[in-house]
Parts: structure tokens; C-alpha cells; sequence
């Protein structure tokens, strides 16, 4: 008797308690370092000194101390860092310096220098137990299988996509929804609706995107509210943003693969949607009152709803075939007398 | 010559009604959340029975938990203790009296008594439904509500669609279990007896 009892106890304890640990994480989340700005960067003056005088300003000027001769030039804008989204990033502590190679101190620029070898994220991020959250390695491996990769032999690398000049997560940017959508987009269409950097790489492939969608019903609709990633990755739900970019024909196009039971997608999607809404408009209004994360018959299993149904149904007949017998046989004892 | 006996003192009949009221609301936008479609709301439009079935699961996380306090430091709980010897026989019995000896008006193998206030077949359900369903149903819905916690695949499955599919299925159980109790409720002293009893406390004998 007492066992049970402190069993009981110990039950009803633990799911008044088991909420709490979910708050303490939700504020963990947002205890990341925010950018700063240069005036807290200890190399502004450095990084202007050896960089940024050029490469920091879409005209810049050279000069010949030999000839006393100067001209002024438009900076590529694949060699431009502009210096306040440089420092508004979260690389903004650093040296120019710590990235690039010494080499680059001297100009010209020598032909050593310009072969340097460029760091991908996982150089520093990986195997780091302060960013193992983001886990750097499985978005890695994810990368190493896309056709980002395998298609142009790695021609295309983290820095097409994710600046580290500029990088700052999109989530931290925006308010989330169809901002973040938008701007995830945004990242995939710089090239994919761009037929002139397409045909860099694959000279078929220079049909501009959104056309291809337009078998899509309601297509509008669904450009704003579903992340290009959402049908061209492999979905991984243990990472945050999926990297494994899959060839154009292997992409999602069956509507039940997002809108119905069973699918992987749809939990990453759940768990994303409930997660968002829940940091947004917190645990009542996010998840109480305005849970939008369920998407109408998405887990639906036809076998169980009319299984369920068929039982009720069952329940119901034996129900009216005893209220039947009852009122036929009229049981003495039970009359009310 | 019947008996009365005070059954359901003022916190049974409280948390019985919060309960009763909760669960209905939680069936209805339950089935309009399962079987409704964009365009056709089954009882409640979708994104509605979103909010009420929240609001009423959290509610009911509460009531049930007054519940449990209540049978740990109150004699009610002892109605909910199963003894295990000779079970099997007392459920036959109980059963048998159901489908055939009430009709041939046979005493009830199990009368209620100051002692007894469920007979085998309820203790059993009840036992089943309160210690084991609903407790199910906290979590996977709480689960739902947290879907970080969820295992993210189990034998191949999504576990938020298995979490789903258990809580649907639990879900279907209390509403048969509710059907049953209803039901079975209309077979005491009178057809309305018991539900007298639940509302003034006192249950009479049969």
C-alpha cells in the first residue's frame, strides 16, 4: 500500500515537474554572443590598414610610387568586404589576418597568396564543444554527399552560400515565418535564378528556377511559406538546417510527402514550427492558443481512424442490442419500484 | 430493501465533473482535429480545436493531478487497489451477470456495499483508464506540445507521427471506456440512479 502510494506520488511529481527543463533550455538558446560593431573590434585599425582601404570600398585607389602616378578603380565585388556587415557579423572579432594569409600584406598581391588554401567552417568550428549544438561535422558530411559537391567537385564551397564576411544565422536576423522563408530563399536563388552564374557551372542547367515549380498548386503559396531546402535536401532533423542539397529530379514532389502521415519531413517541420512559434509567442500563446505547427491530417493513419471508428461503432451495438434485451425481458429486480 | 451509502464525498464529485466536462471537450476537437479537411470542419474548425484541446489537456493535466493527491491521502484510493487473487473468477462473474444473469434476474455477484464501491469489471476499467490511459495521453500530449523530446525515429517511423498515432489510439480507448460507462450506468436501482448518486453523493444498493 505504501509502495504504491509513493509510486503515485512520485508520478503525479514528475509530470508537474517534467515541464521546467524545457524553459531553462528555450533561454539557453539565446545566450549566444551578439555581434558587436568595429569600434570594439581590437584590429579595426589593422584590418583597415591592410585590407579594407581597398578591398573595403567599391572604389579604391592605386598607386604608383615609382611613376607618382594614381588611378582609381572599381573593387571586384567578389574581392569587396564592406566593413559595417563585416563587423555586424559574427566573425566581426577578427583579424582579417587570422583567416587570410600573411602574403596578402604586400601588394601586389603575391601568386603564393592568392593559391592560399580558403577555410571551410568545419576547419574551426569542428570537434568544438562550444558549437557541438550546431554539430558542424554532420552538416560537413551532409555537404561532402550534396550535388553542391559531387557535381562540381567541390567548386562550391560553404562560402557561396554562408559569406563569412557577413555570416549572421538567418533565425538571428529575422523574426522568423515567412521573413526567414523569404530570406533562406533568397540564399538559393542569388545563383539558382541567375542564368548567367548558372551557366558558369553546367551549361544545361541555365534554365532559371521558378519556372520549374509552376506544377505546384497554388504556387505562390507555396514559394512563401516552404523553404527551397524543405524539397531539395534530405531531411535530418538532428541538424537545424539540412545540407544535403540533392539533384533537381530527386527532389520532393508528391504533396503527401510533406502533407501526410509518416514522413520524416513533417516531424522536422512540427518540431521546428512548434519550437518557432513557442520562442516567439511563448508556451501559452505559442503553443497553447496558437499552435500552428499542425498541418490537418499530417499524422493521419486512415487504418486507425476508421479501426477507432469501427470499435466505437461496436461499442454502440452491443450497447443498444443489451438496451434491446433489457427493455423485452424487463429484468424483475431492476424496475424501479 | 436497499442501502445507502455515501459514496462520492464533495472533491470526488468536483474532480468527477471537471473530468466528465474536460473529456468531452477534448473528444469533440479531438475527432474534429483528426477527421476534419480544409475545407469541411468536422464539429469545430481545425485551428479552434487546436486551442481547446490545448487548453483542456493542460486543464485536465491539473484535474487529474488534484485526482491523484486525492486517492493517495484520501480512503478513496483504496476503491482503485486490485486484489489479484482470483481476479480472472470475479471479472467472469461480473461478466456473465452483465450479458446473462441480470436478464434472468440473478443478485449481483458483487453488490455495493460501505466497503465496495466498484465491482471487479469497473475496477479493472477504471484502473486501466485513470492509472494507465490518461497518464499516456499527459504525455504524448505534453510530448506534442515539446516535440523535443521526442525520439526522432523508432523503427524507421517518425516518433512524432508513432507519439501521434499513440495518443489517437489512447484517445479512441477513453471514448469507448466513456461509452461503456455511460451505459453501464443506466443499469443500477433505476436507469437514472447512479447518475443521481454522482451529483448528491449517495449510491443506493441493489
Amino acid at each position: 500500500m505504501m509502495t504504491l502510494k509513493r509510486y503515485l506520488l512520485c508520478f503525479s511529481l514528475i509530470i508537474v515537474t517534467s515541464s521546467f527543463p524545457v524553459f531553462a533550455q528555450l533561454e539557453e538558446a539565446d545566450s549566444l554572443p551578439a555581434p558587436r560593431g568595429a569600434e570594439l573590434s581590437l584590429f579595426a585599425d589593422e584590418n583597415e590598414l591592410n585590407c579594407l582601404r581597398c578591398h573595403g570600398q567599391m572604389v579604391y585607389t592605386l598607386t604608383d610610387s615609382l611613376a607618382g602616378m594614381t588611378r582609381k578603380q572599381l573593387m571586384s565585388e567578389h574581392n569587396l568586404v564592406v566593413p559595417e556587415m563585416f563587423y555586424n557579423s559574427v566573425h566581426w572579432s577578427f583579424s582579417c589576418l587570422d583567416c587570410h594569409s600573411e602574403g596578402f600584406k604586400t601588394f601586389p598581391h603575391s601568386i603564393e597568396a592568392r593559391f592560399e588554401t580558403s577555410w571551410g567552417c568545419i576547419d574551426c568550428h569542428g570537434n568544438d564543444p562550444n558549437y557541438a549544438q550546431y554539430r558542424f561535422e554532420e552538416i560537413d558530411a551532409e555537404y561532402q554527399k550534396s550535388v553542391h559537391y559531387t557535381a562540381t567537385e567541390g567548386l562550391i564551397t560553404c562560402w557561396n552560400c554562408h559569406d563569412p564576411h557577413y555570416y549572421n544565422p538567418l533565425a538571428r536576423q529575422t523574426k522568423g515565418g515567412r521573413e526567414y522563408i523569404l530570406r533562406s530563399n533568397e540564399m538559393c536563388l542569388r545563383c539558382h535564378s541567375n542564368a548567367e552564374v548558372m551557366g558558369l557551372i553546367n551549361d544545361e542547367n541555365v534554365e532559371i528556377v521558378l519556372p520549374k515549380h509552376e506544377w505546384l498548386p497554388d504556387v505562390d503559396r507555396h514559394l512563401e511559406a516552404v523553404r527551397c531546402i524543405d524539397c531539395h535536401t534530405r531531411m535530418n532533423d538532428s541538424v537545424l538546417v539540412a545540407h544535403e542539397v540533392m539533384p533537381a529530379d530527386s527532389a520532393v514532389r508528391g504533396c503527401a510527402d510533406c502533407h501526410s502521415q509518416n514522413s520524416i519531413l513533417m516531424g522536422t517541420l512540427y518540431k521546428y514550427a512548434a519550437m518557432e512559434s513557442r520562442d516567439e509567442k511563448g508556451f501559452v500563446n505559442g503553443v497553447i492558443l496558437r499552435n500552428d505547427s499542425y498541418v490537418i491530417g499530417a499524422n493521419r493513419s486512415k487504418f486507425i481512424s476508421f479501426t477507432g471508428l469501427l470499435i466505437i461503432g461496436m461499442t454502440l451495438a452491443i450497447a443498444l442490442m443489451h438496451t434491446f434485451f433489457r427493455i423485452i425481458i424487463k429484468p424483475k429486480q431492476h424496475i424501479n419500484e | 430493501m436497499s442501502k445507502n451509502f455515501y459514496h462520492y464525498p464533495v472533491w470526488v464529485r468536483l474532480w468527477h465533473f471537471s473530468n466528465a466536462v474536460l473529456c468531452l471537450f477534448l473528444i469533440v476537437t479531438g475527432f474534429s482535429m483528426l477527421y476534419s479537411d480544409p475545407d469541411n470542419a468536422l464539429v469545430v474548425k481545425f485551428q479552434r480545436a487546436v486551442a481547446i484541446h490545448n487548453v483542456c489537456g493542460v486543464l485536465l493535466t491539473i484535474s487529474y493531478t488534484a485526482f491523484l493527491f486525492g486517492n493517495l491521502f484520501t480512503p478513496n484510493g483504496k476503491n482503485y487497489l486490485i486484489r489479484l487473487k482470483g481476479l480472472g473468477d470475479r471479472l467472469w462473474k461480473q461478466g456473465y451477470y452483465y450479458a446473462y444473469g441480470y436478464f434472468k434476474g440473478e443478485e449481483a455477484p458483487f453488490p455495493v456495499t460501505s466497503d465496495r464501491k466498484f465491482n471487479p469489471l469497473q475496477q479493472v476499467s477504471y484502473v486501466g483508464v485513470m492509472y494507465f490511459a490518461i497518464p499516456m495521453l499527459f504525455v504524448t500530449g505534453w510530448a506534442l506540445m515539446f516535440p523535443e523530446f521526442i525520439l526522432k525515429k523508432f523503427l524507421g517511423l517518425s516518433g512524432i507521427f508513432l507519439t501521434d498515432q499513440f495518443h489517437v489510439i489512447l484517445g479512441f480507448l477513453v471514448v469507448i471506456f466513456l461509452f461503456i460507462h455511460i451505459y453501464v450506468s443506466t443499469m443500477g436501482k433505476s436507469p437514472l440512479s447512479n447518475f443521481r448518486s454522482i451529483i448528491t453523493g449517495w449510491q443506493e444498493s441493489h
